[in-house]
């Protein structure tokens, strides 16, 4: 791309500060805004960079210059709530400028065009200037994270399109529940009609006393036959309810498993769950609400106010009169009082989960002594719950007899102005008693209305979650032409890769290293030096954003993904267990194995005797990530499961870090088993583990420091065998204790 | 731990207007910031001054124990540099609170100007501060710090409580 200056864009007022600095506007080719002056005072900077110079300039003058021929590197350094823009002269940062976080992603780019400037590469200015991915391009509101879909612009009607088409398998049933529902509402008005005549025909008029039997009979049919409508409506809400959350709720599980492991980084494991469990459970909410809640309460309002006008618009208008206090009032009443219910909530669970975890390290209070100590942090959190409750039970107890008074005093309203229309004889008594009978049912469902929008918002957002998990493609596709793997050689290499988790920190910078078909290769280094994260590329968990990594000479990108990770055994530090008897477990990678091949899986990984130990040997029950066995045996249970796979490249991650020392012989015994004939990559946290490796890389921040066998890399002393060297004494303390 | 006491270690500007802590009997160390280990409880004590090593890691020189102790511009050099680790708007109103779609709209008044925020009303958005404040992260990590919930007026105080209860 041509450079081209950014002058046209540059605002005006900083006119005076570039002239001040003899910066013409053509000049400028990157430009961005600070909002902190350097010693986070509130600011208006502009940051330019020219072919020769980067400055900050104020509307007035100059902040800081620095000559691009001096400058080594560019980096954004961010502190506690603001960050940094630096510049690397005589191998020192220097502070360019300063911004809070809203702007830090823009200086984030500005660094990269920079590097770009600094190297003679072509800029991309329009780059800097782009939407922060956090906000809505188009009504600027912001969203929950940068892949989410705008809740203000997302359009309800196109939700709710989306889940009636969700009910078609079900239409059937939800037709059946429709007509029910209509016949429902309509038999509820007959009971008030009943009652005029009884009142008209038979009380007052005793025209026809005969009929008293006959319209308590129909009074009694019609209650039996709503009772038996609504019940019916209610199974079958139910049944569609349940069935459509089951369907839905198998579909986004199987969506997760389709999606990239990144989609697990930017997406807590909590927030799944719930979209899982509670979200999809307002599909439920969402049929049952339909048929018993917001359609029912809407014919019944239409079928009332008909009846009311029917028998006398006039009377009828005053039934009207409390309608917007009552439309008011719970508006508010909600608005006021949703808070106090999310308050109530988080307090109930803040008390579970402080009760889960108080109660599972029970041993930890006593062996400290601190029971007084944790009374009193319950005695909090019990507080806390009982205030939260007390706030929404005060909110309610004024609000319902509130309400009451208001649904109230629209019977007093008929009451008043129906009598006189009675006294007049404008209406028989019996039209009076109907006419209470049907304001009775009439606010109720109004008041529920008022509700219901904020109940449909609800559960646009809910259902807006579950399309969202499945309207997500998985980061990392086959390309079109990917081709099958059917059988791997072994040989792995890593050819100048970089990689980070955010693009803008790279966790690996520059590797490269090859492992020949049947070698075993030793990573070590530091807790977040990057040793997991070369696993995580050779698994194609990731793709890299630079270099190439092959199997067999061939990128490992031309490879089917599936097909890639079929060859590829991995060997965790925290073993994945299921719920399943050992056997399954064993079998997992191989379902179709044979009882002789999962023994013999089990024997070569010093698995066999602990499970023939076991009551139900290899058919006994395992509860969840294998409770119940000790760390070695779900370990060596796991070495079975990946020997049983026979994957021409193993990895091993840190199999051995979380067992004792007598447990790790009884583990390295099985993996020396394990690793034989097969292309091994070895993190080891136990450097002895690593004694017996053809080549050993040493990782440093994210770059290989040194590599070379044991014996090569102890006589170099390095960082490698400083590592040995704590290791030694440490194990030299651990055998004097 | 390494303590840097008032007397025996020297801080001074230097290079590019540099923070340097000469400390005697080890090095001259350049470019040094200041972070508390107390932030919260501690504004002048238990701050660790570090700086970048040769290969461009991070570095512990020690830690200042009591800030106070030390010459008054020494105190102010440091002061400068934990300036620039930390910052935040010190709300001192909360004028309006809105509730939309999952979010909150704030309009405040904090002591660097007037200023509007949304955030997340979640509550892994909203930090303790010390016994009686919050810190509230917006969508873009910008922090807002109420010091002191009680020193709110009522009406402000009563809004921010209805939403911010965590």
């Amino acid at each position: 791309m041509e450079e081209r200056p950014a002058c046209e864009t540059v605002p005006s007022r900083f006119s005076i500060g570039l002239d001040a600095l003899g910066i013409r506007k053509e000049d400028v080719l990157l430009w961005l805004t600070a909002d902190l002056d350097l010693s986070g005072n509130p600011a208006d900077i502009l940051v330019v960079a020219t072919s020769t110079r980067l400055v900050s300039v104020t509307t007035d003058g100059e902040q800081v210059g620095i000559e691009l021929v001096r400058a080594e590197s560019f980096r954004v350094r961010s502190t506690v709530g603001s960050a940094f823009l630096q510049a690397r002269v005589d191998g020192w940062y220097v502070d360019v400028a300063r911004f809070t976080n809203s702007r830090r992603h823009q200086f984030v780019k500005m660094v990269a065009q920079l590097d770009n400037l600094k190297a003679g590469r072509p800029v991309q200015a329009d780059a800097l200037h782009q939407p922060h991915p956090l906000v809505c391009p188009v009504c600027g509101m912001a969203r929950i994270s940068e892949t989410a879909s705008c809740r203000r612009c997302m359009k309800q009607g196109a939700v709710l399109f989306r889940v009636l088409g969700l009910l078609r398998p079900h239409l059937p049933w939800v037709v059946a529940i429709l007509v029910l529902m209509v016949s429902g509402v309509g038999l509820s008005l007959v009971p008030p009609y009943l009652t005029k005549i009884l009142v008209d025909e038979v009380l007052t008029s005793r025209r026809h006393t005969d009929w008293l039997i006959l319209v308590v009979a129909a009074l009694a049919g019609a209650e039996l036959g709503r009772a038996t409508l609504n019940m019916t409506v209610g199974r079958l809400s139910e049944l569609v309810g349940t069935r459509i959350t089951f369907d839905i709720r198998t579909r986004v599980f199987a969506k997760l498993q389709e999606l990239s492991v990144d989609y697990y980084d930017r997406n807590p494991i909590g927030t799944l769950m719930t979209r899982v469990s509670s979200n999809v459970e307002a599909f439920h909410g969402f049929v049952t609400q339909a048929g018993q809640g917001f359609l029912v309460n809407v014919l019944l309002i239409l079928g009332i106010g008909v009846m009311l006008f029917h028998i006398q618009p006039v009377l009828a208008c005053y039934v009207m009169i409390p309608i917007p206090f009552v439309v008011f009032a719970t508006t508010f009443f909600w608005r006021r009082v949703y808070p106090y219910y999310a308050r109530l909530w988080d307090s109930e669970s803040k008390l579970h989960s402080y009760l889960s975890s108080v109660l599972s390290g029970i041993r930890l209070v006593r062996a400290f002594a601190q029971e007084d100590r944790e009374i009193e942090r319950f005695g909090a959190m019990a507080r806390y719950l009982r205030d939260s409750h007390r706030r929404v039970g005060l909110s309610v107890g004024t609000f319902n007899p509130m309400m009451a008074f208001l649904f109230g005093l629209g019977g007093l309203i008929v009451w008043f102005a129906g009598g006189r229309h009675v006294l007049a004889d404008r209406i028989t008594l019996g039209q009076l008693m109907a006419f209470l009978g049907y304001i009775g049912m009439f606010y109720g469902p109004l008041s529920s209305l008022t509700l219901f929008s904020n109940w449909f918002t609800n559960f646009v957002t809910a259902a807006y979650r579950i399309f969202e998990i499945l309207d997500t493609e998985p980061s990392l596709m086959d390309i079109p032409s990917a081709r099958p793997l059917p059988s791997v050689k072994g040989a792995v290499s890593f050819e100048r890769v970089t990689f980070g988790y955010d693009q803008y920190y790279p966790v690996l910078k520059d590797v490269s290293f090859s492992v020949e078909p049947g070698q075993m290769l030793g990573i070590v280094g530091k807790s977040g030096s990057g040793k997991t994260t070369i696993v995580n590329l050779i698994c194609r968990f990731y793709d890299v954003q630079s270099g190439v990594i092959t199997i067999d000479g061939v990128d490992i990108r031309q490879f089917r993904v599936h097909d890639l990770r079929r060859h590829i055994g991995l060997v965790l530090q925290e073993p994945f267990l299921f719920r399943g008897t050992v056997a399954e477990n064993i079998a997992y990678g191989k379902p179709d194995a044979t009882y002789r091949q999962i023994i013999n899986a089990a024997k070569a990984a010093n698995a066999h005797e602990f499970i023939m130990r076991m009551p139900g040997a290899y058919d006994t029950m395992l509860g969840e990530q294998g409770a119940g066995l000790s760390g070695g045996e779900r370990q060596r249970l796991s070495i079975a499961r990946a020997l049983l796979c026979d994957p021409p490249v193993l990895i091993l991650d840190e199999a051995t870090s979380s067992v004792d020392t007598e447990t790790e012989e009884a583990i390295q015994e099985a993996l020396s088993v394990l690793c034989r004939d097969r292309t091994t990559v070895v993190i080891a946290h136990r450097l002895s583990t690593l004694r017996n490796a053809d080549m050993i890389l040493v990782v440093d921040d994210g770059r290989i420091v040194e590599r070379g066998s044991h014996t090569s890399l102890m006589e170099a002393r390095g960082l490698y065998w400083r590592l040995i060297m704590t290791q030694t004494r440490l194990t030299a303390i651990d055998a004097l204790s | 731990m390494q303590i840097l006491r008032p007397g025996e270690v020297k801080i001074f500007r230097g290079t590019f207007n540099m923070l340097h802590v000469a400390v005697p009997g080890d090095e001259l160390y350049r470019g040094v910031f200041a972070v508390r280990a107390f932030p919260v409880k501690e504004g002048m004590k238990y701050i660790s001054l570090f700086c970048h090593d040769d290969e461009d890691k991070v570095r512990e020189i020690g830690m200042i124990e009591d800030l106070s102790q030390f010459p008054p511009e020494e105190q102010r050099l440091v002061l400068d540099t934990l300036a620039k680790h930390y910052f935040a708007f010190e709300v001192v109103r909360i004028l309006s609170i809105k509730r939309l779609y999952g979010f909150l709209f704030f309009e405040v008044e904090t002591e660097q100007g007037p200023r509007s925020f949304t955030m997340r009303w979640e509550h892994t958005r909203t930090l303790d501060f010390g016994d009686r404040g919050k810190v509230l992260l917006d969508v873009f990590e910008d922090r807002y710090i109420i010091r002191d919930i009680s020193t709110l007026p009522p009406r402000d105080r009563e809004l921010f409580t209805r939403y911010i209860f965590w």
